[in-house]
């Protein structure tokens, strides 16, 4: 066969017997793919260095050579680790390739305990699936088989069947290669070689979960899913975690009603194949046995079931046209359709502007912002992106907790390309590692370490006079000057809106915009919201606007008397605000309260009214995550008892307030909302399927500095 | 043939000894010499890798980038972990300038910066005499910044590993050094050669202790000298240093010129003891096993070992006389390589495992006909299979072991004990009863 035109960067090569062009380097294990072929694998992850260990991928190998003929290597290769060149010939369909793998198969299970039909991986296991491709019927193993622990507790979320164990290295890679943690190593070696936490230590990643996943067998265990359940009897949707405001892709798996377990789901553009643990074990809400299924009323101090026309007779009476007497608060696990109706209900109905999604103890106004006091965006950067950034600075709370994924992609920056990163935080953070520098400050100085390296950071640059003035007062030290040479070029800034807990987070959040901006870095700001649809509700304008009361506000209108009805939309303000005698008080104070709510919460105990809402899995509903990525999530199972999607029940509200045209389907609010705001219209439910859609980021006015802060 | 000694000529162990048997003179003329003209001697020598594989060593010199972009680094494996072999204790013990010489020289030929000699932690002796031998070499600016005027920075540490056959292994021994768990690292085609990315991702040249010590004389007497010795043989030149052991009358090194026949090797280690000669490994424990017939014929070579079915190795040679049972001989082997089997792939950790198992069974009387082939099937599902040469060296002394004294075997199977049956024989054996001496 005459040989194929050569592209740039590409090499031909020979897979049994077709030849084709496959990006120099690629591996054969990947190139095979492109045939539609497979070459068995149990070592070898895609989103990990290669190994070559378990030896399940070898294939036969030879070279064309220019006379045509082929000059075959007298040792079958690992085709996981084998890299094409130019006139490589491939063969994996031989006599002598299956009896190789038959010979790799019979070996991993002479020693395997073959408990499959107890085995939580039966069925989805590929070592069960190679095995009946590739393996041997029967064993000639007569020896004893090795006993090793069958439950061996690595964490509160990870149990090790060392039976089970393949030896094949995938976990130990990950927390190596992935979260970066190191806590698993192989321990002993030889047949004994079993992977462990190192002596006295846990495995308590922030991301063990996914060793779980990425297990080939059945050894590493979730450790609340151990032995609840096969996977044939689970129905299996796909979905978006809602733990934080990254919005990864994930496995829902449920059975009878029941949540029983979360797995990783591809999405290149977020979460990779990961998860993180929050994520994947902090479902359990969920299944709690006392969620709300009818809606409550308070009768002589006792909350009694009732219709939901009772209930929607006493909340009109109380909110309608309440005005400044009544507020709404809102939590992070309420979609966008739901946040837009609550809002408008709000507007128009109770024609009160006092509504807020924020629990942070600093609450800035339209004008203190970011936005107000810079010109920019909050958010600039994808989380994609952040794999291919040189330089980032990286303040506030522990990145691996506020925004995982963001965590793991600047971790492969480091590791791929070896990028710049400076850490300045109170205590130490997952990042701190792989870091070129870390400033480690006290509590509460955070601003001040900001201001001390931006000083720093302005000496080794032109320009941006006033404001290397007006950090005259915040003199560097050698750290500061030592993590300064980190950020000399462009820079990515990464911060979350968890930073507004502490007392100067507002300055600390105004600082880093200010050395953004007058290093012509502000396109790579980033402050990124941390609660599910924390950023749908800003963009929503779920927040008091100009003229309306903040949380904290709303809390001591209550107190007060000056608010009189109070909704509290999926929010537990005793979870949420720092202060809880001023909850306490409030609640107690407030004449008529609302708690809707998917979940039992302590605030129930002082409502009016209890409505049941659905959770997310239970109603259909977009959430659109920090980098603004519109995500719809389907409804999974039917709703608890007489419990309602959010947005219905304020539809129903409304309409007794003002009967028109009903809306039936969420996506009509969405239709309405990008009427309302074009910059939604990327995330019509049209453009949703899939991996959703991403509405504009950077939008700046025009960057500006801010330097009262540093007085 | 008697012996023809040089490396084992002299002891020589401090550093005006060394001088006095005309040390370092090989050095100075190398550093006089352009690097390529060093490596083109070693080329004309002909000398090939003494740590097993018989690799010239030439190419490996060469194959250092001749542009330098990065550190370089030598690295000296003085692991020694084969069974049988013992040369390099010796020549670290008596002559170590002479290993250190061969570094320095290997280190000007490729600049290098920094070189180690990583040496089994059992050997403290060795370490002890070559780092005072490296301390004498400081001292006297044979080693450290500007050697010799040159410009040339050479500095040299001993590592100590920490009881791993699998760390003899060059990548092993590489990951090993840089602090990692003792496993292999992927080698070419899957990833480049350690001559362009070896220790710290650098240019690195790995050669076994004996190979570095053969450099000073090749450099002092010329390529040809050298290339002169040994040349009855296809492709075998120098001398070879054997560890004699076994039942010899004089166990020890002896340096041989290659073309010596193994009978020969015998001879100077004076003699099979107590009994025929019934067996030999040639080159340490990994090679297949040869019977008396073929030990008369061999002629020590590399390419001429081959053709009576074994190897040169790493010359760790033992001798077995008629009361040696191969079956209890190749329990005792299966089960070292069991235990240094690093883990890391599947088929020498779970074959390595299974061939011991089996061995055992038989040494108990369990043995099964089937057993044979069984065992034939999982040395072929091993060799070549496996990540390094481990799983390698663990198959084929079974096979040749099944191949030369299949009856002992069928034997030990049929009747539940050995073919041998000599009060001698007894000793062997990990389960019988302990003999009276
Ligand atoms: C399992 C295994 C163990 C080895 N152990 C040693 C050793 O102890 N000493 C040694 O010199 N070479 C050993 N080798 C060979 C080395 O990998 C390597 O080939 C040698 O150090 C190269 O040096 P040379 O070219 O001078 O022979 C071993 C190889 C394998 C596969
Ligand atoms: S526990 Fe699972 S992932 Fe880890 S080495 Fe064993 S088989 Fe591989
Ligand atoms: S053959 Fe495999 S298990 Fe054996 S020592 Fe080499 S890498 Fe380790
Ligand atoms: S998949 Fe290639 S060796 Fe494991």
């Amino acid at each position: 066969m005459a040989s194929l035109a050569q592209e740039p960067g590409l090499v031909t090569i020979t897979i049994d017997g077709t030849e084709l062009q496959v990006p120099k380097g690629e591996l054969v294990v990947e190139s095979v793919k492109r045939l539609g072929r497979e070459i068995p694998i149990f070592c070898y992850h895609p989103r990990m260095k290669p190994v070559g260990m378990c030896r399940m991928c070898l294939v036969e190998v030879g070279m064309k050579q220019p006379d045509g003929t082929v000059r075959m290597m007298p040792k079958p290769q690992a085709g996981c680790t084998l890299p094409a060149s130019d006139n490589l010939v491939v063969i994996t369909d031989s006599e002598s390739v299956i009896a190789d793998r038959r010979g790799v198969l019979e070996f991993l299970l002479i020693n395997h305990p073959l408990d499959c039909p107890i085995c939580d991986r039966g069925g989805e296991c590929p070592l069960q699936n190679n095995t009946l491709f590739y393996g041997p019927s029967t064993t000639r193993y007569v020896e004893v088989k090795r006993h090793l622990p069958k439950a061996f507790p690595l964490s509160r979320h990870v149990t090790l069947d060392l039976e089970r164990c393949i030896q094949c290295g995938r976990c130990v890679r990950f927390t190596e290669e992935i979260s970066g943690d190191a806590q698993l190593a192989f321990l002993f070696r030889g047949a004994a070689m079993t992977p462990r936490t190192f002596e006295l230590t846990d495995l308590d990643s922030k991301f063990s979960g996914n060793v779980i996943e990425i297990c080939p067998v059945g050894a590493l265990t979730s450790s609340d899913y151990r032995f609840r359940a096969r996977p044939w009897d689970l129905e299996t949707r796909p979905s978006t975690c809602l733990e934080c405001a990254n919005g990864c892709s994930v496995w829902f798996d449920h059975r009878g009603g029941k949540m029983v377990r979360i797995n990783g789901r591809v999405n290149d553009a977020v979460n990779e194949e990961w998860t993180c643990d929050k994520g994947k074990f902090g479902h359990g809400y969920l299944n709690a046995p006392d969620r709300p299924a009818k809606p409550l009323i308070r009768k002589e101090d006792v909350l009694a079931a009732a219709d939901w026309s009772t209930a929607y007779q006493q909340i009109v009476a109380h909110f309608e046209d309440g005005r400044t007497a009544v507020a709404g608060l809102v939590g992070a696990k309420v979609s966008n359709e739901d946040l837009f109706q609550f809002k408008r209900m709000f507007h128009r109905h109770f024609h009160s502007p006092n509504l807020d999604h924020r629990w942070t103890r600093i609450l800035p106004s339209q004008t203190e912002g970011v936005r107000g006091l810079h010109g920019i965006d909050e958010v600039h950067t994808r989380i994609a992106e952040w794999e291919s950034v040189n330089a980032a600075l990286v303040v506030g709370n522990d990145l691996a907790s506020d925004q995982p994924m963001v965590y793991l992609r600047l971790r492969k920056a480091w590791q791929r390309h070896g990028a710049k990163v400076v850490v300045i935080s109170e205590r130490p953070t997952y990042a701190d590692h792989f870091a070129s520098a870390v400033i480690r400050c006290e509590e509460g100085k955070l601003f001040e370490a900001v201001a001390r390296l931006s000083a720093a950071v302005l000496q080794n640059r032109e320009g941006a006079d006033a404001l290397r003035a007006a950090l005259k007062p915040f003199a560097p030290d050698a750290k500061d000057r030592a993590a300064a040479e980190a950020l000399k070029g462009e820079f990515f800034t990464v911060c979350s809106e968890s930073v507004y807990a502490k007392p100067d987070g507002g300055k600390t959040v105004s600082a880093l915009a200010n050395l953004a901006v007058g290093t012509d870095n502000a396109q790579r700001f980033n402050l990124y919201p941390v609660g599910a649809n924390d950023m749908g509700a800003a963009l929503l304008g779920v927040h008091p606007g100009g003229q309306g009361m903040n949380t904290r506000e709303i809390l001591e209108g209550c107190i007060q008397g000056r608010i009189k009805s109070l909704w509290l939309l999926e929010c537990d303000p005793f979870a949420l605000w720092h202060d809880h005698q001023q909850v306490q008080d409030a609640l107690e104070n407030v004449e008529f309260l609302v708690v809707q709510t998917s979940a039992p919460n302590q605030a129930m105990q002082y409502a009016s009214v209890v409505l049941p809402c659905c959770a997310h899995v239970e109603a259909d509903g977009t959430y659109t995550n920090i980098e603004r990525r519109v995500q719809k999530i389907e409804a999974i199972w039917r709703p608890k008892g007489d419990a309602k999607p959010s947005w219905k029940l304020f539809t129903e509200l409304m309409l007794r307030m003002n009967p028109s045209r009903p809306i039936f389907e969420p996506s009509e609010l969405m239709e309405m909302i990008i009427a309302e705001d074009e910059s939604f219209a990327p995330a019509a439910y049209h453009n949703l399927e899939g991996n959703g859609a991403c509405l504009p980021l950077g939008v700046d006015a025009g960057a500006q500095l801010f330097m009262e802060i540093y007085q | 043939m008697p012996e023809l000694k040089l490396l084992l000529k002299h002891k020589a162990r401090t550093l005006d000894e060394y001088r006095r048997i005309g040390g370092y003179a090989a050095f100075q003329k190398a550093l006089a010499m352009d690097r390529q003209a060093v490596i083109d001697e070693i080329k004309k020598s002909g000398l090939r890798g003494r740590g097993g594989a018989g690799f010239p060593t030439w190419i490996k010199w060469n194959g250092i980038p001749k542009q330098k972009t990065k550190r370089h680094y030598v690295l000296c494996n003085a692991d020694e972990g084969e069974p049988g072999t013992f040369k390099d204790k010796e020549l670290m013990e008596s002559t170590p300038h002479q290993v250190i010489e061969g570094m320095m020289i290997a280190g000007w030929a490729t600049q290098a910066d920094v070189g180690y000699i990583y040496i089994r932690a059992e050997f403290m002796d060795c370490a002890r005499a070559v780092k005072s031998a490296i301390d004498e070499a400081y001292a006297e600016g044979l080693l450290g910044k500007n050697i010799q005027g040159t410009g040339w920075d050479f500095d040299l540490h001993v590592h100590l590993g920490a009881g791993s056959y699998e760390c003899g292994e060059e990548s092993a021994m590489m990951s090993s050094l840089m602090g990692e768990r003792g496993m292999p690292r992927l080698k070419a085609p899957h990833a480049p050669l350690p001559t362009i990315a070896g220790l710290w991702d650098s240019p690195t040249l790995i050669n076994n202790v004996e190979t570095f010590a053969c450099a000073p004389h090749i450099i002092q007497n010329g390529g040809d000298w050298y290339a002169a010795m040994g040349a009855s043989t296809k492709n075998s030149r120098g001398t070879k240093i054997f560890s004699v052991s076994g039942h010899v009358n004089k166990p020890g090194n002896y340096e041989i010129e290659f073309g010596t026949k193994l009978s020969d090797l015998l001879e100077l280690a004076g003699g099979i003891k107590g009994g025929a000669l019934k067996a030999c490994i040639p080159g340490g424990s990994s090679v297949p096993i040869l019977n008396a017939e073929s030990v008369a014929k061999a002629v020590i070579g590399y390419e001429e070992i081959g053709e009576v079915g074994s190897m040169v190795g790493s010359g760790g040679c033992i001798f077995f006389n008629e009361h040696t049972c191969i079956v209890a001989l190749m329990w005792r082997t299966a089960k070292f390589y069991m235990r240094e089997s690093c883990g890391k792939c599947t088929p020498c950790r779970e074959g390595t495992d299974w061939l011991f198992q089996i061995h055992d069974r038989i040494i108990k009387g369990g043995g099964r006909p089937e057993d044979i082939n069984l065992l034939k099937q999982i040395c072929a599902q091993i060799d070549g299979r496996s990540f390094c040469g481990l799983g390698d060296a663990a198959a084929w002394p079974i096979v040749a072991a099944l191949k030369v004294f299949p009856h002992e075997y069928e034997y030990f199977i049929q009747h539940g004990k050995s073919i041998v049956d000599t009060p001698q024989s007894k000793l062997m054996f990990p389960y019988a009863e302990p003999v009276p001496v």
